[in-house]
């Protein structure tokens, strides 16, 4: 075992007629591949949040003039804010194809009398609009179109 | 602030996932772009001159689209790291962690509101 | 000689002489077509007859013979032995209190189970003008169509095994987590084209023990014997629970005897 869980998983709210022992986590919890996996999806949320901020602090900057605009594109050449974005782009990558996996299932079967499509549609849906964003958007950021 | 948790839940939850489906489309391409492409030089500096950015970011959508890119992932960051922490056996101190999280998250999605509206 | 044979480090604890669980191994010759809960079996029958184990059917219908094998929540009634190497560890299923050997502590479970009211439920006669549910016939049954019945048979599938539950991350770290059985069990009777207590389910879907906790690690999934796919289920009734919350923004319930939602912030 890998460990004790909350000491008060699965307890009832009246104990039972002897003494039990206290509940443990599963062997697998570090070890195990799909463990790994989960964790560092949920790892994922300390580079979203500082995707966000560094995304604040460059839309910030286009607020404050030219001057400071230059200096902070300039600044993201700076090697620790490549390797930054390197980390955020696997992220990103990681994110997109785990969740868009696991979303078509999560939808439920009918909201109200409306059916959502079948999950294999749903799948390839997230995906053309993933690859249809991201190309219009690094195009308009990049120059290449408007 | 146990009760209080459980009442926004919905919203937060909201928000979370909007930050993993919309946040991760906009960031792709933005990471790539802005991120990578830019400053490796591989493209035009004119691109990101802050003629052409100001232009573009100062209509309605490009006002949306920055907000998106600003405020989603900042709450699918904080509500992952919630989770990461109740991994690490961390139940207990949640309510501590959630709240501090959650404050940043809306300190930062209020600035970033802020950074578009200023344009 | 030449009988293949295998050690069972099965974990062993006797609430009124252990203060802690401990191990204890068993060689014992196998059969090639042995599942795992026949060696435990033999093992009772033949060598230690003071080891507690559940077990019923040995037909994967019971749910009875949940266990960790070698770290994993499974069936010990439908699992191959002889996928398992010659060192093979069982352990009662993670996250339950022990009560003694491979046996667990339930009632925790059952509290959650019940908590979801996974019964069909309708709403007073008074009430049905505006009700748009099938009434009852004249046999005393409600009439289902095949596609209606579709909608949540795979989540009516459940034997309560609580593989998920020893599974769940969530489980272990956050005790009042309604958990994957339970949640997926009510969101079953909430897409009963029979049921009238979405409302209900709803609220207790976001009160202590929330389906939000969920962090959709879809472990349960991945060791449910019967495919039920409890994540589905949990994050299907995550989307409910919020439909309804906004819903009850907008349409302040008008049901007496319940609380009214209040709103979010």
């Amino acid at each position: 075992m890998a460990g004790p869980a909350h000491p008060d998983a699965m307890a009832p709210s009246k104990p039972g007629k002897t003494r039990t022992a206290p509940p443990q986590m599963p062997a697998s919890w570090w070890s195990h591949p799909r463990i790994r996996t989960y964790l560092a999806f949920d790892a994922t949320g300390i580079v979203y949040l500082l995707l966000g901020l560094v995304a604040l602090r460059v839309v910030w900057a286009l607020g404050a003039g030219p001057e400071v605009w230059d200096a902070t594109i300039a600044s993201l050449s700076n090697p620790l804010y490549i390797l930054f974005h390197v980390i955020g782009l696997v992220s990103v990558l990681f994110v997109g194809v785990r969740f868009f996996g696991f979303f078509p299932k999560a939808q439920p079967p009918r909201i109200g009398p409306a059916k959502p499509p079948p999950q294999p549609v749903i799948l390839a849906g997230l995906y053309a609009a993933w690859l249809g964003v991201t190309l219009l958007f690094a195009a308009i950021l990049g120059g290449w179109i408007f | 602030m146990k009760h209080f948790l459980l009442r926004i839940e919905p919203v937060i939850w909201l928000l979370f996932g909007q930050g993993l489906l919309i946040g991760t489309m906009l960031l792709t391409g933005w990471i790539l772009v802005v991120g990578l492409a830019a400053p490796l030089g591989l493209v035009d500096a004119a691109a990101l001159s802050f003629d052409r950015a100001h232009a573009l970011a100062s209509n309605i959508v490009g006002r949306l689209v920055l907000a998106a890119l600003i405020v989603l992932p900042l709450w699918k960051g904080a509500h992952h790291m919630r989770h990461l922490s109740i991994d690490f056996r961390g139940a207990d101190r949640d309510v501590v962690v959630a709240p501090v999280l959650y404050a940043v998250a809306t300190i930062g999605s209020l600035l970033g509101i802020l950074a578009v509206v200023r344009l | 000689m030449g009988e293949p044979t295998k050690t069972f480090v099965i974990t062993r604890f006797d609430p009124d002489k252990d203060e802690v669980p401990k191990t204890q191994e068993y060689e014992i010759p196998v059969e090639a077509d042995w599942k795992v809960l026949d060696a435990i079996n033999f093992i009772k029958d033949e060598v230690d007859p003071s080891i507690s184990h559940r077990w019923s059917c040995r037909m994967a219908v019971c749910g009875s013979c949940g266990m960790m094998v070698d770290g994993e929540p499974k069936l010990t009634c439908k699992t191959a032995l002889s996928d398992y190497g010659d060192r093979v560890t069982v352990e009662p299923l993670a996250n339950f209190p022990i009560v003694r050997d491979l046996v667990t502590e339930l009632e925790g479970f059952m509290e959650k189970f019940q908590r979801v009211k996974p019964w069909v439920i309708r709403a007073k006669e008074d009430a049905g003008a505006a009700d748009s549910k099938p009434p009852m016939n004249d046999k005393g049954t409600f009439v289902q169509s095949p596609a209606e019945l579709a909608e949540f048979k795979q989540f009516s599938m459940c034997i309560n095994c609580m593989l998920c539950y020893a599974a769940c991350p969530v489980v272990a770290n956050e005790a009042e987590f309604l958990g994957p059985a339970a949640i997926a069990l009510g969101h079953r009777y909430n897409l009963d084209s029979r049921d009238q207590g979405q409302d209900e389910r709803n609220e207790i879907f976001r009160d202590e023990g929330t389906v939000f906790s969920c962090s959709f690690a879809n472990e349960c999934s991945e060791v449910c014997p019967k495919n039920v796919d409890p994540a589905a289920a949990v994050n299907q009734a995550k989307f409910g629970a919020v439909i309804d919350w906004a819903t009850s923004l907008v349409l302040p319930r008008a049901s007496a005897g319940r609380r009214g939602e209040q709103g979010g912030k």
